[in-house]
């Protein structure tokens, strides 16, 4: 292309303008950097070259009323590695690579990040003291163990459904962890280390600290104590029965503090990841609902004696062993029947037929407001996540079959809260008093009580005279009728069985039962309720007053004594005072008799066949009560 | 010290290259330039080849050649250049003509580069390229049109891959993601700011020890400006641009007007990249992987740089040895 010499010229002169122009940006660029934000940049330099060698944050405990720790922390250090202070990352995953069990490849890759600080994980975060201890003895450079906690767990599986747990980062996953989460968390503390860009601690700045913030405590009204004494006695029913899972709370009747929540099976929650998720997030004795059975019996009788439609004494039943209701045959658990008896016999007989006519006495519409002022049908509101509220009729399908079996605790779903709540109320004088579990939150720095829970009246559902007749009753059933297994010497009880067949998707699983007793102590002056169930117990008649009343009156037992002292020892497990009785003689009968015997004994089948051709002991011998007799079988 | 062993010997590779360089006759020819564009644009396709190719941080643009490491965009931008300055030179070419030969013969080799990717060999070549045409005498209303089609162009790469946004946000506010995105400008910016009028003395960087990635490398400015100062800068600078004066001075008195054209083109080329790095550096302009003539490490490029001096010197020689033709 042609153009003019001068034109090429000033072409070429305006280039070298251009590009020197372009370098003195470069240079103005320069002096903005160097010199007027010099100063900015040195600190943000500064703030890069000191690194932060986080501490984890100190958990707050989980505690029991009396302040002892149900779950606290334990120290348990985190390897942090600062990637510019070590020039050789291979030698550094040699050396820890094989003491904390991590594949060199994968722990390279995590050294060699473009990082200030990497936290060594999975396998280096939580190691115990010791092996931190020989890592530090080894003097690596850029390796640190930071302070780091995990749960520690001095009771082991004690009270594992209720408290839940914590995962990886210590947040609370499960349970009181999970639920009170933000009060039990504190804030990292940190130790800030200066260094050179090496990241060499630089010799004459000092590590500067800051400071975290501790978590608060949660403390229960839980009394350790007693929950010993309750999870004792549930392992051992676990064990005896073979049963599927157990509940028990034990609750102050005067103002709906919790002392005792068990669950069983139960977890170790340092290892919940091997449980199944059913264990670990259902807190049963709030979660599960089932059919109470013969406990809900003493609403029933509350309702009637506040109506003033019954005199236990004076007016009599004759229970032929059914009653008809609406075309439908409803029996009484003994097939019998109970012939001639007055009310108080009605109740403690647990009379199916004798509370079918109580709750016509009280009538429909009176015995469903009943129920509901009684707390059934919603949620107790005692703070415990995952609580059920259960499943009553409802008014449209509340009809004369249903009012009847409502009578006696079948045909609706309950939670065992709501009945500790409820029968609470029957026997402290009327008054329904919220249940909780959480006391206090205590400032994990001062030890000072943020938050406390005052007990919460609900409503007074009967008056206190009507509560002392129940009272009265149910101290009747313990000592002459079907809850005579919690009897105890020295010690007034009072107490209601329960057997209820467990229903699932809408039908009663044949010769499945979740058998339970309520009972509360002293019977004149109710200080401890005591509520437990067992689901589906095996070798045993499956029936609430051979199963589950001797378990309440050893649990009352030893709490009351514990309460009392407070430095009762504990004492070796025993059964109770057992009668020796004499063996029935089974040679000659059927499986499916025995089973309707209902004996108290563990049976022990041995053979596959039908007919029982030979027991151990012979007929006559004595064993205890609860013993075993061995059966052998035609084939 | 290994890198400063090997850059020696590369430093006297190069020095040597451009004494035999500048010593060449061929360099005069038109078949030199034409030779050198077909070979350029063969090892081109040949670098996109796997098992030719090597990758290296995302980008397949060198070819291993044993003992040293080969880009073949180093050549395909002298090579260009070397090229289009002939063709601009002959004035017998219409202006039609002119502009349809130029766009053919720098969007072919950019088409491959873009291919690796290698955003800042394209840019510079491409930014060059515009010197050349400038000072070919191109009318400013051409200019006036390539600018705006760049901005177009510009925005369309920007939205065409995900990295390059990423990185115009860094350059934006690269405080938003200083451990991420913006790692490399902040980084670069903490080694200058701190090392204000004198630097932390020679040895003395700090930032050089992990905090940038390849300090050796696209990042060695903002070490000598950590260890030098603003002083160390400023003559830097000053040695560039009295380096590039002193060649646009020889281009104004060469022979022919080809290789004048040519001297410009290869000034340019040196002047642009070097600009475009140290914009990097000091935070000017976005993160561009492109090195500094001279100072950063590398064979290729050393050698590159090097010949390109050999060049220089040679088109600018007074008296034409060849004068027989």
């Amino acid at each position: 292309m042609a153009i003019s010499k001068l034109k090429q010229i000033v072409r070429l002169r305006m280039i070298w303008i251009m590009i020197i122009f372009l370098f003195l940006l470069v240079l103005f660029k320069l002096v903005q950097l160097q010199f007027f934000q010099f100063d900015e940049l040195t600190t943000k330099a500064k703030e890069s070259w000191d690194r932060e060698l986080p501490y984890a944050s100190l958990r707050g405990n989980i505690l029991d009323r009396n302040g002892e720790v149900i779950v606290g922390n334990k120290l348990s250090p985190t390897l942090f590695y600062m990637p510019s202070q070590n020039d050789d990352p291979e030698q550094v995953a040699d050396e820890i690579g094989p003491l904390i069990g991590m594949d060199k490849g994968e722990l390279l890759e995590q050294i060699n990040k473009r990082s200030y600080l990497v936290k060594i994980a999975p396998k280096g975060k939580n190691i115990s003291s010791e092996l931190a201890m020989d890592i530090q003895d080894k003097n690596i450079k850029g390796l640190y163990a930071g302070v780091d906690y995990i749960r520690d767990y001095p009771y082991g599986n004690m009270l594992s459904r209720l408290v839940g747990f914590t995962g990886y980062d210590a947040q609370g996953l499960a349970g009181i962890e999970y639920q009170y989460d933000s009060i039990l968390k504190g804030e990292s503390s940190a130790v800030r280390m200066f260094t050179d860009a090496k990241g060499v601690p630089l010799p004459h700045v000092d590590d500067g600290w800051k400071n975290g913030v501790k978590g608060n405590h949660v403390q229960l009204t839980v009394d350790l104590d007693i929950q010993k004494v309750v999870e004792r006695e549930l392992t051992q029913a676990m064990q005896k029965y073979e049963a599927t899972q157990a509940i028990a709370i034990v609750m102050n009747p005067k103002n709906g503090e919790i002392l005792a929540l068990a669950s069983a099976p139960n977890f170790d929650p340092s290892s919940y990841q091997e449980v199944d998720s059913t264990i670990y997030n259902r807190n049963l004795p709030v979660w599960m609902t089932f059919e109470p059975g013969s406990t809900f019996k003493i609403i029933t009788l509350s309702a009637a004696l506040e109506e003033k439609v019954v005199d236990l004494e004076e007016d009599h039943f004759h229970d032929i062993g059914y009653t008809m209701v609406e075309g439908a045959r409803l029996r009484c658990w003994k097939r019998e029947g109970h012939g001639d008896q007055t009310f108080l016999e009605v109740v403690e007989n647990s009379c199916n037929p004798g509370f079918i006519e109580l709750g016509n006495r009280v009538g429909a519409e009176k015995l469903s407001e009943y129920i509901r002022n009684f707390g059934f049908g919603e949620s107790t509101g005692s703070g415990m996540a995952g609580e059920s509220t259960g499943i009553l009729f409802s008014k449209e399908n509340f009809g004369p079959v249903e009012h009847a079996t409502t009578s006696f605790g079948q045909g609706i779903s309950v939670t065992p809260i709501q009945q500790v709540q409820a029968v609470a109320a029957a026997v402290n004088g009327g008054y329904l008093y919220k249940p909780f579990i959480v006391k206090n939150t205590i400032d994990g720095e001062t030890n000072e009580i943020l938050s406390s829970s005052e007990p919460e009246m609900k409503r007074q559902v009967i008056s206190e005279e009507t509560s002392a007749i129940v009272r009265d009753a149910l101290e009747h059933v313990v000592a002459e009728g079907s809850g005579r297994n919690a009897y105890r010497d020295q010690l007034r009880i009072g107490g209601k069985t329960g057997t209820a067949q467990k229903v699932q998707d809408g039908r009663y699983m044949e010769g499945e039962y979740i058998v339970s007793f309520i009972g509360f102590a002293p019977a004149d002056n109710p200080e401890l309720i005591v509520y437990v169930a067992i689901d589906n117990p095996k070798h045993s008649t499956q029936f609430g007053g051979v199963i589950a009343a001797p378990i309440v009156g050893q649990i009352l037992e030893d709490s009351m004594k514990t309460k009392g002292s407070g430095t009762q020892l504990e004492k070796e497990y025993r059964w109770g005072d057992v009668e020796q009785v004499r063996t029935p003689n089974l040679v000659g009968t059927k499986r499916k008799e025995i089973t309707s015997y209902m004996y108290p004994f563990t049976i022990v089948w041995h053979g596959e066949g039908d007919e029982i051709i030979s027991q151990l002991p012979k007929e006559n011998g004595l064993i205890p009560l609860d013993g075993t007799i061995h059966v052998y079988t035609n084939k | 010290m290994p890198f400063a062993l090997k850059q020696a010997a590369y430093l006297v590779v190069g020095i040597f290259g451009a004494f035999i360089i500048q010593k060449s006759s061929f360099i005069r020819s038109d078949g030199f330039w034409k030779g050198l564009y077909i070979v350029a644009i063969v090892m081109l396709i040949g670098v996109l080849i796997p098992g030719i190719g090597v990758v290296r941080n995302g980008s397949q643009s060198w070819i291993s050649l044993g003992f040293m490491n080969f880009q073949p965009a180093e050549l395909a931008k002298i090579a260009v250049l070397g090229v289009l300055a002939s063709t601009l030179a002959n004035e017998k070419n219409s202006r039609m003509k002119m502009y349809i030969q130029s766009a053919v013969l720098l969007l072919l080799p950019i088409g491959f580069i873009m291919v690796q990717p290698d955003f800042g060999s394209a840019f510079v070549l491409v930014v060059a390229v515009f010197f050349l045409l400038f000072a070919a005498g191109l009318p400013f209303k051409f200019f006036l049109w390539i600018g705006l089609s760049g901005i177009i162009a510009f925005v369309l790469l920007i939205v065409s891959a995900p990295y390059r946004l990423v990185r115009i946000q860094a350059f934006l506010d690269p405080w938003n993601d200083p451990l991420g995105s913006g790692f490399q400008a902040i980084q670069s910016l903490l080694a200058i700011g701190p090392a204000g009028l004198f630097g932390f003395g020679y040895g003395n960087s700090r930032q050089k020890f992990l905090y940038l990635p390849e300090p050796q490398n696209d990042f060695i400015f903002s070490i000598l400006l950590e260890e030098a100062g603003f002083i160390g800068g400023f003559i830097i600078v000053l040695a560039f641009v009295t380096f590039f004066t002193t060649s646009f001075t020889m281009a104004a008195r060469a022979k022919t007007r080809e290789r004048q054209l040519m001297i410009i083109g290869f000034t340019s080329l040196l002047a642009v990249q070097t600009f475009l790095n140290m914009g990097v550096v000091t935070g000017l302009l976005p993160v561009t992987g492109v090195t500094l003539p001279f100072i950063s490490y590398g064979g290729s490029s050393l050698v590159m740089t090097w010949g390109i001096i050999g060049i220089i010197l040679n088109l600018a020689k007074e008296t034409d040895k060849e004068g027989g033709r």
